[in-house]
């Protein structure tokens, strides 16, 4: 219980308050910022869950993008808005801020192997994350029309 | 119709709708639909810092508007009413004037005042701090460099200028330098997590995201600005990490 509290639950608790936050910045009004907010925990929680299953972490990323991309796309049909703002301030604790920071720790301290190694796996990460995230709403655009016409 | 009034109806949509950070392919798509409803066929090109529309009126009179958009953050709510706008013209053309009128008043739309952005800045900075592994001083911390950050991008810009390398570099080296005096006066102990969770209000993540959707939308060239951008931001964001760390070294 304790492992499921620190492990799971807080970091995607911190992960939500802190896109919150970010989204005050954007100047996201109303429920839109809780929306956004839940979405970051969400994505969080699939990226936890997708590592403890022994997948590597940039297969990871790639999974919790698209979970973000289609809760976002989702909350869009409904409040219709358009999509970016969620996308974007929920993505936000999976884009490689530290990855950053330690790609450039290695190079200051003059580690060339670790820097390399760090700096192709954050790109690694960025990629998974762009692409996860473009390749929802690229599907969902191509199965809409569809979908509406099959369904009327 | 007064096609002179229509096109700087279209490209004041356009202009509004870049300076909230939409897409470039949503740029296009509302301008079109735009000015489609009032009967026109325009042509329209956008690319992140440039808007063109031209239109030709049935007297077979081109008519053509450049619009050069300045370096701009984000704003959903204005993005949200300038989408619900366009939705609404569309549906039942209201005349020029009105809907000129409509379109100013946009520029008034909900704004929240700075002690909020500020707050805004912290609660990310301070939350962060806790997600990577910091403790309750190190959130203090990070919320204090978060609100040393957050001032220098909403007060600083008579100082830093509008060049996003330099802005980036100056307002990560604040922060670092910050978190560097913070952990050896004894407030904060774990650097890292001070650092990082203060580096995340600076990651591009707007440009990541939008870079792959906009090559994804077959606007390559504006998505290779983007991606651009990605790169030299996060380059800026670990020089400026940099400087401090190199100096801690020999202090």
């Amino acid at each position: 219980m304790g492992e499921i509290m620190t492990g799971y639950i807080l970091p995607c608790l911190w992960a939500s308050l802190a896109c919150v936050g970010f989204g005050l910045v954007f100047n996201i009004q109303g429920v839109g910022v809780l929306i956004c907010g839940f979405g970051a925990g969400l994505g969080w929680l699939a990226y936890l869950l997708t590592v403890r299953l022994g997948m590597g972490d940039i297969f990871a990323a790639f999974l919790a993008a698209i979970v973000i991309g289609v809760y976002s796309e989702v909350m869009a049909r409904i409040r219709r808005c358009p999509v970016t703002g969620y996308l974007q301030v929920a993505l936000l604790p999976l884009v490689p801020g530290a990855g950053i920071y330690y790609t450039m720790q290695y190079c200051v301290e003059g580690e060339t192997q670790l820097f390399l190694s760090t700096l192709l796996h954050t790109f690694g990460f960025a990629a998974a994350l762009s692409v996860g995230a473009m390749l929802t709403t690229s599907v969902l655009r191509a199965l809409l029309p569809h979908l509406r016409r099959g369904g009327t | 119709m007064d096609y002179d009034k229509l096109l700087n109806l279209g490209v004041e949509l356009g202009r509004r709708l870049m300076e909230s950070g939409a897409e470039i392919y949503r740029v296009e798509e509302s301008v079109e639909r735009l000015l489609k409803a009032y009967g026109l066929d325009p042509q329209i090109f956008a690319i992140p810092n440039c808007l063109i529309v031209s239109v030709t009126t049935p007297q077979g009179h081109p008519i053509t508007r450049m619009c050069r958009i300045p370096a701009h953050g984000t704003d959903i709510e204005l993005l949200e009413r300038c989408n619900e706008l366009c939705r609404r013209l569309c549906r039942d053309p209201a005349p020029v004037e009105e809907a000129e009128r409509m379109m100013e008043q946009l520029s008034n739309c909900r704004q929240f005042p700075s002690y909020v952005l500020l707050l805004g800045y912290m609660m990310t900075t301070g939350f962060f701090a806790l997600f990577f592994g910091g403790g309750f001083w190190d959130c203090i911390s990070a919320a204090l460099c978060g609100m040393a950050v957050g001032g220098c991008i909403l007060y600083g810009q008579w100082l830093t200028g509008s060049n996003i390398f330099f802005c980036t570099v100056v307002q990560a080296a604040v922060a670092a330098v910050l978190a560097l005096v913070l952990v050896r006066i004894g407030v904060g102990q774990n650097l890292e997590a001070i650092t990082i969770g203060t580096l995340m209000v600076l990651v591009p993540g707007r440009a990541l995201t939008n870079a792959m959707r906009e090559i994804m939308a077959g606007d390559i060239f504006s998505g290779l600005n983007r991606t651009a951008e990605v790169l030299l931001v996060a380059t800026a964001m670990a020089l400026g990490t940099a400087i401090p760390l190199v100096l801690g070294q020999y202090l």
